[in-house]
């Protein structure tokens, strides 16, 4: 109800408003549990200069989509573009995506509403008026179940002169960028790849202060996502390990993905993109990091633990009166 | 005395860092035994001597529905049970989760999509599943005579749930099991699975 509203109230601003300058138009589409939009960042686009369009996504409470790597199981949306003669598209840019461990899996993903933007390069000969951006999107939507969601969208954007102002969805591209990370500018990294972990060894700009971290890595084959990564800090810098894939065929000779630092605010920079080269070794893994919830010590252990602790405490007492 | 309390809690702790219980290429086979729809114990190491095709199912998932829509794995089952080759679907969903099946509920789906596994096992405790490290429905094994993996992972190398991607998709349990079992070395042996969560 809430889309048509939004369908039908667009269309009688565009035809108030902007008519006959006519304005970007928002076709909305979707499944039962996720809503799509395809939106633009600009009122306008001028011939040969970028500008950007997003796929929203607003999931209902419980349901996720996925990151460009799933992590266990799932699967990222895919797009089809057809775009008018001479325009290409770049990839999406995918915000930093959220861990959702679902039983002994984890899989990579965003409950929450998201803006997948993509780059478009329009040719630098280009009439003013409309052209007609358009999508099919073939997502995957999972809560317990998982379902398979697809739309074709429509965007109708107007060629101008004059430089393109922030259109209505403009604040969704600037929190997407916020959400996305950045590039490791001032950050020295490094990693070492072997069968019993995967390091990356890191040290962030001056300031900044992680309690923990997580490695979201992006290439098939490499993690055990759902296995806890190691954190230790070493005199000024960091070591992440990762736990290998069983099945990797060799210790990988590159890593990629996203690293998120614990304990910062996303306006300090609290996740970057890495791509450095794994030079082969035998790393130690770092103390393991607590999951979300409680470590996974078995209560026994706990138990054996304490009973020590009053042996030990015994003992003593025993040693000094004989 | 301090140091030896330390010591038996240092020892007791050791095993609680658990590894990753999973089917490993190249190593042997997990063991099981499992009932099957019809209420028959079925040992894997009853079908020592030849090859064995394990494949994670739940016939709610969407992967799943993609590749019985199209009967690519009916195709698959058909083809290779005829060469000798034993198809083993399991099904670890939990009972009251997504895609769990009685052994009457099993027959009857496989009845009505015409497939032919040479047996169908109920894993509703998820105990093979997680000793295998099935992560996704499908998920596929091979295991060669001797109870070797010599496949683990995706069914193919189209992540979707269309219908239209079987048709020129390479099959990698296809390519795993014709290489096998000309005696050749498994090209592709660990691929990431594609597909739904296992409803552990």
């Amino acid at each position: 109800m809430s889309r048509l509203f939004l369908s039908v109230g667009l269309a009688v601003a565009c035809a108030l408003l902007a008519f006959p300058r006519a304005c970007a138009a928002v076709t909305t589409g979707g499944s039962k549990n996720v809503d799509v939009a395809l939106v633009a960042e600009g009122t306008s686009i001028r011939p040969g200069e970028r500008f950007r369009v997003g796929l929203r996504m607003k999931m209902k409470k419980g349901w996720h989509t996925y990151w460009k790597q799933p992590g266990d199981a799932g699967l990222p949306l895919r797009v089809e573009w057809t775009l008018p003669p001479g325009f290409t598209a770049g990839p999406i840019e995918w915000p930093t995506p959220e861990r959702i461990p679902t039983g002994n899996l984890m899989s990579y993903g965003y409950e929450r509403d998201v803006l997948l933007a993509v780059k478009m390069t329009p040719p630098a000969n280009l009439d003013p008026g409309p052209v007609v951006i358009a999508g099919q999107f073939d997502w995957l939507e999972c809560r317990d179940v998982c379902l398979a969601g697809s739309a074709r969208l429509e965007l109708t954007l107007q060629v101008r002169p004059e430089h393109p102002r922030p259109g209505p969805a403009a604040r969704l591209f600037s929190d997407a960028r916020a959400r996305s990370p950045r590039l490791p500018e001032g950050w020295s990294l490094a990693s070492v790849a072997g069968p019993r972990a995967i390091e990356l060894s890191f040290r962030p700009p001056p300031g900044v202060s992680p309690r923990g971290g997580y490695f979201f890595v992006d290439r098939p084959l490499v993690a055990e996502h759902a296995a806890p990564q190691g954190f230790e800090r070493v005199s000024g810098s960091y070591r992440l390990t990762i736990v290998p894939a069983e099945n990797a065929p060799a210790p990988p000779r590159r890593l990629t993905g996203v690293l998120v630092l614990e304990g910062i605010p996303r306006s300090k920079g609290n996740a970057v993109q890495v791509s450095v080269n794994a030079t082969p070794g035998d790393p130690a893994p770092a103390p393991a990091q607590a999951r979300h919830t409680l470590p996974a010590i078995p209560l026994y252990a706990i138990l054996m633990v304490l009973v020590s602790l009053a042996f030990a405490i015994l003992a003593r007492r025993r040693a000094k009166h004989p | 005395m301090i140091r030896i309390a330390a010591l038996i809690c240092l020892m007791l702790l050791g095993p609680s860092v658990r590894a990753n219980a999973a089917a490993v290429v190249g190593k042997a086979a997990p063991s099981f035994e499992l009932l099957d729809a019809n209420g028959e114990k079925t040992q894997l190491a009853s079908f020592k001597g030849k090859f064995v095709v394990l494949e994670w199912v739940n016939f709610q998932c969407p992967f799943v529905g993609k590749h019985y829509g199209s009967r690519n794995m009916q195709g698959l089952q058909a083809k290779y049970t005829e060469k000798g080759v034993v198809w083993l679907s399991i099904c670890s969903s939990a009972e009251g989760k997504q895609g769990h099946v009685s052994g009457a509920e099993a027959k009857a789906l496989l009845e009505e999509k015409g497939a032919k596994p040479t047996r169908f096992l109920l894993d509703p405790k998820g105990i093979v599943g997680k000793a295998y490290g099935a992560k996704t429905t499908p998920h596929m094994f091979v295991i060669d005579p001797k109870g070797v993996v010599v496949y683990a992972g995706g069914i193919d190398d189209r992540p979707s749930t269309k219908l239209s991607d079987v048709d020129g998709a390479k099959n990698y349990v296809t390519a795993a099991l014709e290489s096998a079992m000309s005696g050749k070395k498994v090209e592709i042996a660990a691929t990431q699975p594609y597909g739904c969560s296992v409803k552990y």
